[in-house]
């Protein structure tokens, strides 16, 4: 049994005036805390790592990878970040954990898997443990895969009751992971990255929030794509990508928001920070940095 | 099981071509990962397909730029496996 959430709340004192305006509104209100932010990366510079990484690492690595690690770098830099909802209070989690959504081959749906502590792993090591994961839901053999062939059996109905009850205790307790299913919920950032082959340019992206609250945030890669840019009043040809963030009012605002996505941004389009030791962790730009703590 | 290797490459060839017109024109020595060919959905169907076709078992580790980085990397990784003598289960 963990416990990825902190034991007390953090202070109502703490929360920024206007994140609670959101946090105490009425249903009646219809208010919709979901703050999406959009904006671009410098793909070449972060191709370009990973084909040197690539050349002479021990393990293939993807822009998944490194979106991971630069989420979860970023999460390190901005602890106020690293938070969820359980009822009307906030709790920090304990560990910088990102989930990332896969497509399962075995059962030919979309995964998630978590990397937990994952500013604390090298790239490298990020990898490993998700192709490790994908090598096995590809064979459906992993324990969590047999858990989701159990699940699918179960019938709808007892289905719909067993979510119900659950989402009711996990909006209003801060509750433990228990199993390899719920193990998801040690994290509040998922990431998606859908620059595979064959998707088309992105433009705009809402991603969807899971049903236990706990992916407060969200970061997804689009595919690359060319444009024409103005440097040294020059025009020229360069490659990017689209990166969405989705993010919660009721947690952070849009300041917060920006300055983190800000940092993501930075160490995607110079990826060589991304190498960052754990304990020298990577430099936000000037004007980046937390303001309250959990 | 015994595997010629014009065969495996051929058979890995071709599955790698199918995937689209980005992979038509493919050899057996392109450099999938320097051309931005290889991504996760690609190498995860080719180990899946190894694994149906040649009866070998991946690990995570077996995933490294030396072994997926053109498919007659994957032909030479398909035939070793093969040649290599198994272990008691």
């Amino acid at each position: 049994m963990k416990w990825p959430l902190a034991d007390r709340p953090v202070p109502e004192r703490q929360v920024p005036l206007y994140n609670r305006f959101y946090l105490h509104a009425p249903k009646a209100s219809h208010v919709d805390p979901t703050l999406v932010w959009g904006t671009e990366i410098d793909a070449e510079a972060l191709q370009s790592f990973l084909r040197e990484r690539n050349r002479a690492g021990r393990v293939v690595v993807t822009t998944a990878h490194a979106l991971i690690r630069a989420t979860a770098l970023a999460l390190a830099q901005f602890p106020d970040m690293n938070v969820r909802m359980v009822g009307r209070r906030i709790y920090a989690f304990r560990d910088v954990s990102i989930r990332m959504g896969f497509v399962h081959r075995g059962s030919g749906e979309i995964d998630l898997l978590l990397v937990r502590a994952a500013d604390l792993k090298s790239l490298e090591e990020i990898a490993l443990e998700i192709w490790q994961r994908l090598v096995q839901a590809s064979r459906g053999a992993g324990s969590r895969d047999r858990d989701l062939a159990r699940l699918r059996r179960v019938p709808s109905f007892w289905f719909r009751q067993v979510l119900r009850l659950y989402s009711f205790l996990d909006r209003r307790f801060r509750l433990p992971a228990l199993g390899r299913l719920d193990e998801l919920r040690g994290g509040c950032a998922m990431v998606n990255d859908l620059s595979f082959a064959g998707a088309p340019p992105m433009r705009s992206y809402k991603p969807t929030r899971f049903p236990d609250q706990s992916d407060s945030l969200n970061l997804t890669l689009g595919p690359m794509e060319s444009k024409v840019v103005a440097r040294s009043d020059q025009f020229m040809s360069t490659t990017v990508m689209p990166l969405f963030l989705r993010a919660d009012h009721r947690l952070v605002d849009a300041y917060q928001v920006g300055r983190f996505l800000a940092l993501v941004r930075d160490l995607l389009s110079h990826p060589e920070r991304l190498d960052a030791p754990a304990d020298q962790p990577a430099k936000p730009d000037a004007g980046a940095g937390s303001t309250i703590r959990p | 099981m015994t595997a010629d290797r014009n065969g495996v490459e051929a058979d890995l060839l071709q599955f790698v071509q199918s995937r689209g017109p980005r992979h038509a024109d493919v050899t057996a020595d392109t450099d999938l990962l320097d051309g931005g060919l290889l991504d996760s959905l690609l190498l995860t169907d080719l180990i899946l397909h190894i694994e149906g076709q040649y009866g070998m078992q991946f690990e995570g580790a077996d995933v490294s730029p030396g072994n997926f980085r053109s498919v007659s990397a994957m032909a030479d990784l398909v035939l070793n496996q093969l040649a290599a003598p198994r272990q008691p289960a």
